[in-house]
């Protein structure tokens, strides 16, 4: 037995020795067949793991070889990669391969096989490949667990703008799959019954937590898995490192994007690696990291800088050395000894370490200008600032970087600080208005506050001193405390120096010196003033011999009486300026007076000028008087506006006229007005003309007229026409005559109101006294001297019938009916009241009768109504007046009397009370005849006597009582 | 009535009763009566705020998938028959059993939110909140339980192993399963108490 085993160790090792041989000769090719082939599978990385020997090697062997791989999907059949492996193969070495898979190995079964060829020059043509390797399957083992479906791969981490292969299956076959990357559906192909896939190209980052990816198919079993998508890592950008102290070197860099992704991803991590000292440090911030210097003094640094997240790293490198890269610490900054125009800065700059040489920059920022310096220094700086304003806030800082290897600036460091106050350089600009009054003149000094340049400070006070030219003094300097621009002061007619001089804390301006002339000036014409688009355009004549310069003044504000009085100082050789202000205002008449200024400082008028910024139109009309109206004419008169309103030059004056006919006079012209009516005009061209009369005009007619300035811009506004009429051409006459006629009677009037007693006495008395009647003197004595006046007492009444006899005699007709019934109940007493006497004679006979004169109406009447004795001639307005009055009360009482008295029977009854014998009751008819012819005396009284040619008495007698009523119906 | 919410959730704190208390039902019913018709308010506030956080296809309007289902979750829905017919003890212990699964599920989801979506506190402090009226509504039910001398069942862990290892997809799954049936069961619950409430009046 033990040499049965020697014989077979002998005989191997022959055989391995002839093999050697061989393989040293590679006289034939052998069967290298690779074996043990064993695939493991890493579903995150998607990847086959393959690992395989070559057994048939010999010891310490080397022979290069050539792998062929074939992996097959599904099934073997289904040969999705063929790949080709190069290597050199040791002796019981151990071989990998890997394959990357774009599917994710969870949706289906894999096969691989294998086989390999001898590619070793020692070995000769031809070579054969050995025989493939069984199917090796490879299954993600029950990756769809207990569930139905399922989608992967499951929660991937993937890079942006990377491809993605997702799958899904089902116990169940599948149909109708869907599958929809954040609810978007996407091209599925089918593997095989229960495996679908889809491809994601250039997948998009979406947000922080993932995407969702979802597939349904029939029958419905859903499924779904969530992808997280990452941005691309980037390089770190701007990339450095610096030193301050030579203790700590900072590096900072710009990280790029943020790839974290919600509990899937960090943020990315960067970690710092110096290859010459090999030290790496992990940095904690995500854009800087801060590197200690070692006490060795190592001056090259090399530095890299990697940034990792779990899908890639990056780095950038740089290469310095230590010295060329020191930034100074941030100097410390003092002023010292500021003076009105110096100041002092000196700085510290700390630890640069081995007192390196440092450039500084300096810069002074004030009145809005920047002014840069430079200074080399080494720890501390001076610099002298100079040339400095007085009573100024600067600003100035500072700056160090590296004099012998710049890297950068440090950081500035400044301060402000204000400079000093000194004295004012200028004398303030000083003008004067002098205002004379009563002898004495008010002077108001105006001065203009100085520049900052000039002030140098803080003005306090301005001192004036007042010098009289005339009667020499002391001079008391009087303060003025500022901000103050003007002050008043109270001159006699003597000349005064007066000086002004501006004070700040340090000191005194110096002095403004202005005369004022006992002189009172001449007087200068106005002249107008041209406009230019820049403002006033002012010249004069230049002044020969000692005028040491000009000044023109104005008034800013003359249109509210403020004036703001503003001047302009001008040198001796000016003649001309233009003069603007944003405070001119179209419409406002603007004066500038011009003086020159002698070599004493006093100041004399020489020009005068006017005018407008811009002419408005004018804004009112004058107020115009009408006079001297006659049939023909009239004139129109008015007044000059105050030259403050005018809001422009005035050339003149319109008279519009409306024409009674379409044609103007002479010297009109038609126009048309802004309201489109159509008048006469008549043009004044000379503004002082402030009269006109309107002429040719006809009698009785209606004018109207309006007036109305007109400028360089236009005429007054359209106002309302004033209306007048023409008298008529005759009324002058007519005045004439009525105006004394009107007087006549006016006087007349008066004289009868004030004689109106006494014509009362004469004429008609209440009572008239029949001895004081004058008539009955002209009957006595021209006619019948027998005649009496009848007494009553010498009556024998004949029979007296008395029913009502309320006044004597006398019955009123108080007019109501009830008077008028007892009337009628009395009324036998009047037919009875004849006179019934048969042989009365002589003087003696006499009617007693009831006069109806002696009415209560027709006394109260108050006029002239007396019946029984007229006074005067019938034909006289009184009586007829009286008369009227007597028959209206007749009248009334037969009209109220009419509703219970037959017409005819009162007609009557009057009647018979005139005593007429042909009417009446028989039975009371007088027997004898002659009786009526005696009664007829009475009538004779009654009606017309006077001893005039009166009718005889005859029986007309009633028709003339009747004739006189048909009078007063005919008055009535 | 409706109680206002801190009411509800002190009644969550009440001491449990022990079993021998002579106590009528009726109390403890109608604050579980109120506390589900509180909580039914705000189901599908919580359904609505979660699936808006979960993204495509979730998010998208009109988003539902009945047939998701969790074995570790009973389905609220019942025939209408067999609901009707359940006594006390059977009613009262199929919702007790739901909320106490449901509180344990709510954690879970809570949980899977603030990994999956650590930046949307609301929905946070919305799953915070169910889970707390569902151990509020628990207690309540347990009372009734105990005022009714029914047996009480001992607390289950009904998650057991299944919880861990699940994917995004899935985890986002499982919280809409449980937000969707926290919704049923409340419905349910209000039922099963106004039933109870009809049947033990004050």
């Amino acid at each position: 037995m033990a040499l049965f085993a020697f014989f077979q160790t002998i005989l191997l090792l022959v055989s391995l020795s002839l093999r050697t041989c061989q393989s040293e000769v590679l006289s034939e090719p052998l069967p290298l067949t690779p074996e043990s082939l064993d695939v493991s599978i890493n579903s995150a990385q998607r990847c086959l793991h393959l690992q395989w020997r070559v057994h048939s090697l010999a010891y310490h062997q080397e022979l290069k070889m050539v792998f062929q791989i074939e992996i097959s999907r599904i099934n073997t059949s289904n040969v999705i990669w063929v790949d080709y492996y190069s290597t050199t193969v040791k002796w019981n070495q151990v071989l990998h391969w890997s394959w990357e898979s774009e599917l994710p190995l969870e949706c289906a079964t894999h096969f691989v096989r294998i086989r390999s060829r001898v590619d070793d020059a020692r070995v000769p043509e031809p070579r054969f490949w050995s025989n493939w390797s069984s199917w090796k399957e490879v299954n993600e083992q029950n990756s769809l667990g207990h569930k139905a479906s399922s989608v992967f791969p499951v929660d991937k981490l993937v890079e942006e703008g990377s491809n993605v292969t997702i799958c899904y299956i089902s116990r169940s076959h599948q149909n109708n799959v869907s599958c929809y990357l954040d609810g978007v559906r996407m091209h599925v192909e089918q593997l095989d019954p229960n495996v679908s896939a889809f491809h994601v190209n250039n997948v998009a980052f979406v947000r922080e937590t993932g995407t969702n990816i979802f597939c349904e198919m029939d029958p419905k079993d859903d499924a779904g898995t969530v992808l997280f998508v990452s941005k691309v890592l980037e390089e770190p950008k701007d990339f450095s490192c610096e030193t301050q102290d030579f203790k700590t070197l900072h590096c900072t860099w710009d990280p790029g994007s943020d790839t974290s992704l919600v509990r899937k991803q960090p943020y990315q991590s960067y970690t710092l690696f110096e290859s010459f000292s090999g030290e790496k440090r992990l940095c904690e911030h995500k854009n800087w990291c801060d590197w200690q210097i070692a006490q060795d003094s190592q001056e090259m640094y090399n530095f890299t800088l990697v940034a990792e997240n779990y899908l890639r790293k990056r780095s950038v490198n740089i290469l310095f050395n230590l010295t060329h890269r020191v930034r100074p610490m941030t100097p410390k900054v003092f002023f010292k000894n500021i003076s009105a125009t110096n100041a002092t800065m000196t700085w510290r700059v700390h630890s640069t370490g081995n007192h390196r040489t440092l450039l500084c920059q300096i810069e002074l920022h004030g009145e809005g200008k920047v002014i840069q310096h430079n200074a080399s220094i080494k720890v501390n700086g001076e610099y002298l600032l100079s040339e400095l304003e007085p009573d100024t806030q600067y600003m100035a800082r500072v700056h160090c970087g590296d004099a012998n290897h710049f890297w950068k600036w440090s950081e500035w460091s400044g301060e402000n600080f204000t400079t000093l106050e000194a004295a004012p350089s200028e004398a303030p600009d000083v003008w004067r208005d002098v205002k004379s009054e009563l002898g004495n003149r008010t002077v108001t000094l105006f001065w203009k506050p100085l520049s900052k340049s000039h002030a140098n400070g803080k003005i306090r006070f301005y001192n004036v001193i007042v010098e009289n030219l005339d009667k020499p003094s002391e001079l008391e300097p009087v303060p003025i405390p500022a901000p103050a621009n003007h002050t008043k002061l109270a001159l006699d007619q003597c000349s005064y120096r007066i000086h002004v001089t501006a004070n700040n804390s340090v000191g005194t301006s110096p002095a403004s010196v202005i005369v004022i002339s006992g002189d009172p000036g001449n007087q200068v014409e106005e002249e107008r003033v041209n406009v230019t688009a820049d403002g006033f355009s002012l010249s004069w004549k230049p002044q020969s011999g000692d005028v040491t310069g000009y000044v023109v003044e104005w008034c800013d504000r003359p249109q509210d009486g403020s004036c703001d009085l503003q001047w302009e100082n001008l040198g001796p050789n000016t003649t001309s300026t233009v003069i603007s202000s944003d405070a001119f205002r179209p419409g406002v008449r603007y004066n500038f007076r011009i003086y020159g200024i002698s070599t004493k400082r006093i100041a004399y008028l020489l020009e005068q000028k006017t005018g407008y910024s811009q002419e408005l139109a004018p804004l009112v009309n004058p107020q115009v008087v009408m006079s001297n109206l006659t049939s023909h004419s009239f004139t129109l008169s008015w007044k000059d506006y105050p030259t403050e309103t005018q809001r422009s030059f005035i050339r003149g004056y319109h008279v519009y006229l409306k024409p009674k006919e379409g044609q103007c006079h002479p010297g009109f012209e038609k126009a048309a007005l802004s309201d489109n009516s159509v008048c006469c005009k008549y043009k004044i061209d000379k503004p002082e003309q402030k009269t006109f009369v309107v002429e040719n005009l006809q009698p009785e007619s209606i004018y109207e007229f309006f007036v109305t300035p007109f400028t360089s811009v236009g005429e007054g506004p359209l106002d309302a026409f004033t209306k007048v009429t023409t008298p008529d051409e005759h009324s002058h006459l007519l005045i004439r005559i009525i105006l004394p006629t009107v007087f006549c009677v006016v006087l007349i009037m008066i004289v009868c109101y004030l004689n109106s007693q006494w014509m009362k006495e004469k004429c008609y008395p209440d009572i008239p006294d029949p001895y004081k009647s004058s008539v009955l003197s002209l009957i006595k004595s021209k006619e019948n001297p027998h005649l009496t006046i009848m007494s009553v007492k010498d009556c024998i009444p004949d029979a007296i019938e008395v029913i009502n006899k309320p006044e004597g005699s006398k019955i009123q007709f108080s007019g109501t009916r009830n008077s008028l019934t007892e009337t009628e109940i009395t009324k036998p007493a009047y037919l009875y009241l004849l006179p019934a006497e048969k042989n009365y004679s002589g003087p003696g006979p006499c009617i007693c009768f009831e006069n109806f004169t002696y009415n209560q109406a027709a006394s109260n009447s108050g006029s002239c109504g007396h019946v029984p004795v007229p006074p005067t001639a019938p034909s006289q307005r009184g009586l007829l007046t009286s008369l009227e009055n007597l028959l209206k009360a007749l009248e009334k009482n037969y009209m109220n009397s009419q509703g219970e008295i037959p017409a005819g029977e009162t007609t009557l009854n009057y009647v018979s009370q005139l005593a007429s014998p042909m009417s009446g009751d028989k039975d009371s008819l007088p027997t004898d005849p002659p009786v009526p012819a005696l009664c007829s005396e009475y009538k004779m009284q009654m009606a017309i006597p006077l001893g005039l040619a009166s009718p005889p008495l005859s029986e007309n007698s009633s028709v003339s009582s009747v004739t006189l009523l048909d009078q007063g119906d005919h008055h009535h | 009535f409706l109680l206002p919410a801190p009411l509800c959730l002190l009644t969550m704190l009440l001491p449990p009763l022990s079993p021998g208390d002579p106590i009528s039902p009726a109390e403890p019913i109608s604050q579980a009566y109120s506390l589900a018709l509180y909580m039914q308010k705000n189901t599908s506030t919580l359904l609505q705020t979660y699936l808006q956080y979960q993204g495509s296809p979730f998010s998208d309007p009109g988003f539902s998938a009945p047939e998701l289902q969790l074995s570790s979750l009973p389905p609220a829905a019942v025939s209408f028959k067999t609901w009707h017919a359940l006594d006390d003890a059977e009613r009262l212990g199929r919702a007790q059993g739901a909320f106490q699964a449901l509180s344990q599920h709510l954690q879970l989801v809570g949980d899977d939110q603030s990994d999956l979506n650590p930046a949307s506190p609301i929905l946070l402090a919305q799953l915070g909140a169910a889970r707390l009226r569902a151990q509020g509504l628990l207690g309540n039910m347990v009372a009734i339980m105990t005022a009714l001398g029914l047996p009480i069942p001992p607390e289950e862990d009904t998650l057991g192993l299944v919880a861990f290892g699940a994917s995004a997809f899935e985890r986002k799954c499982r919280g809409y399963v449980v937000t969707r049936e926290y919704g049923h069961w409340t419905d349910r619950a209000v039922r099963d108490l106004a039933l109870l409430k009809a049947k033990y009046p004050g």
